[in-house]
This record gives structure tokens, C-alpha cells and sequence, in this order.
């Protein structure tokens, strides 16, 4: 337990020190930005970092066919062993399409969601804070009143008053 | 009695021939939960379809025969390296046949024919991203394997650092100083191709 809780301290502090570190030492600090103009030697490393970097970009933007995940399964099956080329799960991989992942499917929704959440915690604070102040404010101000009127015109007549 | 052994016989030759397929089928479930990953990396590390089909089968193929059929222990480990090492096999011996084509059409006259060919083909700027992602590759190529390995998984096949360590079996930390590593080497090394095509 000890150790579990020492685990996650440790966690929380190394994800504190990456965020500090990457705002004081990473590209986008103000004194790094400030020395690369005025040193050409870095400004050439940062140039030659970031062809490297658009090369990789250009890379993995290029996108390939549809069909080429089913091609690849199809090749790739047709050279197993017999009984496998002719189970159902090769002919279902044989016709496969990339699909893309959970959180990628899911992001369109994120917007509704949120929505629905932000209406749904509206209704909760509607029915259980605000309406229940408002209760207790109509109440008091019911009991105020009445014992005001006890006061002034007796109990009895206050009470027929406010049965009603 | 000769009727008896047969049937044993038979029944024994059935029940292997099930195990078999049934110690197998794990080579059609990887595919199932890895195959597009490893189509999407392969593509990124190759660039053209059909030595992507031929490096994903040879991973198959090798997956399936490991160790006498025996499934390996970290199985994504094990194909995701295998992929990546066959995938830089074949870009590097492509490349080795295309820096022989150029040695020999270094002719004036043969040149200016491909220059051409190649100007027809694609347009201007289409032609110098096809080019920055050609001579990328064949710097990755050079890279030694464990700078490599880090490169290819982290940026092509987009996994985490934490992913990238327990494939590699090294430390998250380790994984991204390979990388900057591997990142500054192909910057030095991009930098003289383009001096040298200048």
C-alpha cells in the first residue's frame, strides 16, 4: 500500500518535472527562441531538425489504398498451412478493411457528449442545490412572517392564517 | 487386430492434425489484432504496395515457422521487429539497385532523358516531396539497427515510448535518447545528400 502510494507520488513527480522541464528547456521557450536568432550555427541545426521532421510528416501523410490491408491478408494467408487458408477466420480476414480506432470513432460524438453532460449536471444541480435553497428560503420567510403575525394578532388567528 | 491399429492409427493422425491446427490459429488471430499496424508501418517504411504485401507475408511466413510452429513469447514484439528488419532488407537492397541504374545512366544524354521521364511523371513540387521521403528512407537505412528499430517504431509505426521499450526490451528513457540520436544522425546525413545532389 505504502509503496503503491510512493509509486504514484513518484508518477505525479515525473510528469511535473517533464512539464517543466519541456516549458524551460524545449523549443518554444522565450531564451531558446531569443538565442536561435541570434546564433546562425543554431539556427542551421534547427533547420536541418526540421527537414528531417517534414520528411517524416510527408511520410506519414501519405496514404496508401483501401484494399491493401486485405491484399497483404491475402497474400500472407495464401502461403499457411492448408488448413488454415480455408478456415473462416481467413476468408473474414481476406475481405478486411481498415477500421479506424475506438478513441478516432468516438471523437465525433465527443461534442454530444459533452452537451449531454453539461445538461445532465445543470439538471443535478437544479434539482438538488437550487431547488432546495429556494425551498428553504420560502419556508423561512414563511416562518418569519408568521411568527410575526403571532406576535401581533395572536397565535390562534396566525395559525388560521397560514393553515391555508 | 490389423483393424484395431488402424483405427488407433487414424484416430492418433486426427487428433495431431487438430492440435496442429489449433496451436496455429494464433498466426490468424496476430493477424487479425496487429495486421493493420503492421500494413501502415510497412507502407510508411517502403512506399509502394506490393513490397508491402511481400514484406507482410514474409513476416507471416516467418511467424509461422518459428521455432518448429511455436508461438513466441511476445508475439507483437516479435513481429513488429521482424517486419522492420525485413522492410529495411528490401528498401536496402532497392536502393542498392537504383544507385546502380544512376552509376550507369551518369551519361550527359541518359540524364537528361530520366530528368525528364521524371518531370513527366510528377509535377515540380510533388517531385521534391517524392524526393525528401526517398532520401529520408535510404538514411534510415544507414542507421545502425539499434537507433533503427527505435526510429521505425516510434515514428513509423507510431507507438508510445513505453510500447517501443518492452518490444526493444530497453527503458522508456533509453528510447527517446536513441531517438534524438537517430533524428540528429539523419539530419547530418540529409543535409550532405542534398549537397551532393546540388
Amino acid at each position: 500500500m505504502i509503496s503503491k502510494n510512493k509509486n504514484s507520488r513518484c508518477g505525479k513527480i515525473k510528469a511535473w518535472l517533464h512539464r517543466v522541464a519541456g516549458s524551460r528547456l524545449g523549443l518554444d521557450a522565450a531564451w531558446v527562441q531569443k538565442h536561435i536568432a541570434d546564433c546562425p550555427k543554431c539556427r542551421q541545426r534547427l533547420a536541418l531538425l526540421g527537414r528531417v521532421n517534414l520528411a517524416l510528416s510527408m511520410i506519414k501523410s501519405q496514404p496508401h489504398s483501401l484494399d491493401l490491408l486485405m491484399r497483404a491478408n491475402a497474400q500472407a494467408i495464401g502461403v499457411l498451412r492448408h488448413s488454415l487458408r480455408y478456415s473462416p477466420k481467413a476468408h473474414r480476414l481476406k475481405a478486411v478493411r481498415p477500421e479506424p480506432k475506438l478513441w478516432e470513432r468516438c471523437r465525433k460524438y465527443t461534442h454530444s457528449v459533452a452537451n449531454a453532460a453539461a445538461c445532465i449536471a445543470i439538471v443535478i444541480l437544479m434539482k438538488t442545490g437550487i431547488f432546495s435553497y429556494m425551498n428553504n428560503v420560502q419556508t423561512q420567510g414563511r416562518n418569519v412572517v408568521k411568527h410575526y403575525y403571532a406576535a401581533q394578532v395572536g397565535q390562534d388567528m396566525a395559525d388560521d392564517m397560514f393553515s391555508t | 487386430m490389423f483393424d484395431k491399429t488402424a483405427s488407433c492409427g487414424l484416430i492418433w493422425d486426427f487428433a495431431i492434425s487438430k492440435s496442429v491446427d489449433e496451436s496455429q490459429r494464433w498466426v490468424l488471430s496476430t493477424m487479425q489484432r496487429h495486421g493493420q499496424e503492421l500494413v501502415t508501418m510497412l507502407w510508411r517504411i517502403l512506399g509502394n504496395e506490393q513490397d508491402v504485401c511481400d514484406a507482410y507475408q514474409d513476416t507471416f511466413l516467418q511467424l509461422a515457422h518459428y521455432q518448429g510452429r511455436q508461438k513466441p513469447e511476445h508475439i507483437k514484439a516479435y513481429i513488429f521487429r521482424t517486419a522492420s528488419n525485413v522492410a529495411v532488407s528490401m528498401l536496402r537492397r532497392k536502393m542498392a539497385e537504383k544507385r546502380l541504374c544512376r552509376t550507369i545512366a551518369e551519361k550527359p544524354d541518359a540524364r537528361l532523358y530520366l530528368a525528364k521521364q521524371a518531370q513527366n511523371a510528377y509535377p515540380l513540387n510533388q517531385l521534391d516531396s517524392k524526393h525528401l521521403q526517398e532520401t529520408l528512407r535510404y538514411c534510415i537505412t544507414r542507421l545502425p539497427e539499434h537507433l533503427r528499430n527505435v526510429l521505425t517504431l516510434r515514428d513509423l509505426a507510431e507507438l508510445s515510448y513505453a510500447q517501443v521499450g518492452r518490444i526493444l526490451g530497453i527503458s522508456e528513457g533509453t528510447a527517446r535518447v536513441y531517438r534524438y540520436k537517430a533524428i540528429q544522425l539523419l539530419a547530418v546525413w540529409m543535409n550532405k545528400e542534398k549537397k551532393a545532389d546540388q
